[in-house]
């Protein structure tokens, strides 16, 4: 090897480990400022902060508990009922169940809220601590049953029949043999609807509920206390990495259940007349619930009171926001995604740095983004939060928060990137950049289309890092539902709500392009 | 404990026969090889036996039973057969010994637990009952799906290309713990392969079967000794072909004459010789083309009138560049053409 050539080896080495390192510290930062400052800054608020922080944890943990032990329910029967067996409708079900991951929790709390309070046409109320599970539960069960489904859906069909011969009857292999086997999955599912639940500003605020993160709000804006809003933030944020580790550790054990060889998929199991009735009304009850019912409600309120001027501005300002923060996070994912795969230390960092945003509520990544704006002005190297600042703290909070779900679409398109396709470009004489062109890039380029949709979603339906660091009067969309919808104003929250819900639906019908196809007979 | 027998049996997927009116019988007590290349529906055989799938013509009677008619199935879980899978499709939640207990639910916890340890001690792996699936090597999933499947004493056992997952070495020791522990069990016992060895070693009785039919069924020795057809023939080891006519109660071959007393003066027929049933010497009649190493022998390449045959010799005979040809009556074959 030439000199020359073990120099530029050794610059690229160090380019990916620097950009690894750098991708690390803007993913961890916020979190690492949070815990920080929350132990440097253990005064102020000292008489009421206790109570806010033991109510909020309580609730956090009630609602976690109820909500997530309804989506798990939902999810796992659900995945059961279509992956094993067979009734009127089940591979349209396959694909409508997944619908409800399109609408963030506030929708579907303002969406429930106009249908059932005041000028609503439902006589049963949706609200308090219940009204807020019942919506956790009908709009993050997707999570558990994208988990057990394709849990079910890999089991090994030799399992199955196994137990068969050895003597199980139908409804005892399920119990003894399919749902023991999906249950990593299923748990690794539960705890994503959990930090999901956790997360959630807009519908626990929305039902008047005392959580972690309704707390850090009211410790920041109602009792003006920054210091203990880092507090609860810091709490929050070790809870929800406890629940990232219980979700790695079940994903872990979920591959082992996973079957080696599968030469086919099992038979479904043909349900009788009012099994499959039962099927049917659980599946469409969840669909409807989660996803039609309030789509079709709000459908009807922005149609009755559409005001295109009301939602134009907030309705660019997201496309601006969002669009330019997905492309900032796509950056960053990418070259996480590129530094994980050399599997050396910098990669890995950058790996569970990226995780821990993700699994970060934004409430409380804002929390340390504003923080660590807070330190550098203190030290004089920037002025006031401006504008400009402002939205570069957001798009901050946004690539810390969001990276990680850009990471798993890159690097599956990373993966179709095979060394021989490398080495035969190479001995077909193309440089770094025509290979970069000709070949990487095409063949990553719907990966990295899949990506920047997801990450541009997920950042117009973000609403409490939103909240906390937009610049002044600047709206977005999830603002404004917001905002309308703390008023009262539930016909005018209607319209940016249902546009949140439209967008969302995006990337759900490409995700679910491909779910019919997997194991179908 | 029970025969196994199977009547006419037909089987269609999609409109192709998998099976096309198959008729074997496992006789108590004793061990069937299936042997045959993929596709020729022996996996097939099992999973009706087993109960798995239903059958679009015949009937499959376990002793006395009559379990499957195109009309009824008997469930695969009320027909006591036990099945060894071909990926061994253990349980991957519960540990070995749990995974042999699955099917002796209606005993007491006691004894159940008991018997498991038993068994599992009987295939030599009672030192791994706590260990899970993703934690055993994959001879050792082979003798816990083993041990899973004769547990509950089934009326039969059927093992899917049971050594298929194994490497050599591990493979042929397996299969003679196998055996062992079949024949201690003295359960009627089939077994699918397609590998003649396999077959050779382990059966009481042989089915040969190819594309759905079965081409013959009968003791090993016999199936060698006396293939019914030039498939059957090969399903057994490597064999030589050649056409030609039969005069004087033989077919002339470029190698030599083989018998042909069955068959009409002036009829077409097939020539068919073992490999090992060549037998070369120094001296004039076929041209060597190449000696390469196969285990214990030597397989030599030889070539008379342009015709290319292969034969198995004992390694290391030294050859010229021109051999005699001897074939042994014992491996050579005519069937009318």
């Amino acid at each position: 090897m030439t000199r020359n050539a073990l120099a530029a080896r050794g610059a690229n080495i160090d380019g990916v480990a620097l950009v690894a390192a750098l991708a690390t510290i803007i993913c961890a930062a916020p979190a690492i400022a949070v815990i920080g400052l929350a132990l440097a800054r253990s005064d102020g608020g000292a008489d009421f902060g206790g109570d806010l922080l033991a109510n909020g944890a309580f609730g956090t943990g009630a609602l976690m508990a109820a909500g997530g032990l309804g989506a798990i329910v939902f999810g796992a029967a659900s995945a059961a009922l279509v992956s094993l067996c067979r009734f009127p409708g089940r591979g349209l079900f396959e694909w409508l169940l997944v619908v409800p991951l399109a609408a963030p929790s506030y929708i579907l709390a303002y969406a429930y809220a106009s249908l059932t309070w005041a000028g609503g046409v439902s006589p049963l109320r949706i609200e308090g601590f219940w009204g807020a599970a019942f919506i956790y539960a009908v709009g993050l069960y997707p999570y558990v049953y994208l988990a057990a489904r394709a849990a079910f859906v890999s089991q090994s069909l030799g399992a199955l029949e196994a137990a068969r011969t050895l003597g199980a009857k139908p409804g005892n292999v399920f119990w003894r043999v399919a749902l023991p086997m999906a249950r990593p999955a299923i748990a690794a599912g539960g705890a994503l609807a959990m930090m999901e639940i956790a997360a959630d500003y807009g519908a626990a605020h929305h039902f008047g509920l005392t959580t972690l993160s309704t707390a850090i709000f009211r410790a920041w804006y109602a009792h003006g206390a920054p210091s203990m809003a880092l507090q609860i933030s810091a709490v929050l944020l070790l809870g929800a990495l406890v629940f990232l580790i219980l979700e790695r550790r079940a994903r872990g054990r979920a591959s082992f259940a996973a079957a080696l060889t599968r030469a086919k998929p099992a038979p479904r199991y043909q349900l009788a007349a009012l099994p499959a009735l039962g099927a049917v009304a659980l599946c469409g009850g969840l669909v409807a619930s989660g996803a039609l019912l309030p789509l079709a409600w709000l459908l009807r309120l922005a149609l009755l009171h559409a005001n295109v001027e009301d939602v134009a501005g907030p309705f660019l300002n997201s496309m601006l926001l969002s669009g330019g923060g997905a492309l900032v996070t796509l950056a960053l994912a990418a070259a996480i995604a590129v530094a994980a795969r050399r599997a050396n230390a910098f990669g890995k960092a950058s790996l569970y740095a990226a995780a821990a945003g993700y699994a970060a509520p934004g409430a409380v990544i804002a929390m340390g983004a504003l923080a660590l704006f807070g330190l550098a002005r203190e030290a004089g190297w920037i002025g006031g939060l401006g504008p400009a600042l402002a939205v570069t703290a957001l798009i901050w909070t946004y690539a810390a928060r969001f990276a990680s779900a850009g990471v798993q679409p890159i690097d599956a398109g990373l993966t179709r990137l095979s060394k021989g396709l490398d080495a035969s470009a190479r001995t077909l004489g193309a440089g770094p950049w025509r290979r970069f062109a000709r070949v990487d890039l095409p063949i990553a380029a719907p990966s990295l289309a899949a990506a920047a949709l997801i990450l541009f979603v997920e950042i117009l339906k973000e609403l409490p890092a939103t909240l906390i660091l937009r610049p002044f009067n600047f709206d977005t969309l999830a603002v404004k539902a917001y905002s309308y919808a703390s008023d009262e104003r539930l016909l005018e929250a209607a319209a940016p709500a249902l546009l949140i819900f439209l967008v969302g639906l995006a990337p759900i019908l490409i995700l679910t392009r491909g779910i019919g196809q997997v194991g179908r007979r | 404990m029970s025969s196994v027998t199977l009547s006419n049996v037909k089987r269609a997927y999609d409109g192709a026969w998998a099976l096309n009116d198959v008729s074997l019988k496992a006789p108590d007590g004793q061990v069937l090889a299936l042997l045959g290349p993929s596709g020729s529906g022996k996996s097939t055989i099992l999973r009706l036996i087993a109960g798995l799938e239903p059958l679009d013509g015949g009937e499959i009677r376990l002793g006395d039973e009559t379990v499957s008619t195109p009309s009824h199935t008997l469930p695969a879980e009320a027909r006591r057969v036990g099945m060894v899978f071909q990926d061994f499709a253990l349980f991957p939640h519960l540990n070995a010994g749990a995974n042999v207990a699955f099917g002796l639910d209606k005993l007491g916890r006691a004894e159940r637990d008991a018997k498991a340890l038993q068994w599992l001690d009987r295939v030599g792996l009672k030192h791994r009952a706590g260990a899970f699936p993703h934690e055993l090597s994959g001879g050792e999933q082979q003798r816990v799906a083993l041990a899973r499947a004769l547990a509950p004493a089934p009326r039969a056992v059927l093992l899917d290309e049971p050594f298929s997952g194994l490497d050599p070495v591990l493979r042929a020791e397996l299969r003679d713990a196998t055996l062992a522990t079949l024949a201690e069990a003295r359960t009627t016992t089939l077994f699918v392969t397609h590998d003649a060895e396999d077959a050779l070693q382990v059966a009481d009785c042989l089915a040969i079967l190819k594309a759905g039919k079965l081409l013959q069924s009968g003791p090993p020795r016999e199936a060698y000794d006396r293939p019914a057809s030039i498939d059957a023939a090969a399903a057994l080891g490597t064999i030589n072909l050649h056409r030609g006519r039969v005069e004087n109660a033989a077919v002339t071959t470029p190698f030599g004459a083989v018998a042909a007393a069955h068959l009409a003066q002036g009829a077409s027929a097939d020539v068919a010789v073992r490999a090992e049933a060549l037998r070369l010497a120094p001296g004039e009649g076929a041209r060597v083309l190449s000696v390469r190493p196969h285990g214990a022998h030597d397989l030599v390449r030889i070539e008379a009138q342009g015709l290319v045959w292969r034969a198995l010799i004992p390694a290391r005979t030294a050859l010229g560049e021109t051999v005699s040809v001897e074939i042994q009556t014992a491996g050579a074959f005519t069937f009318s053409a």
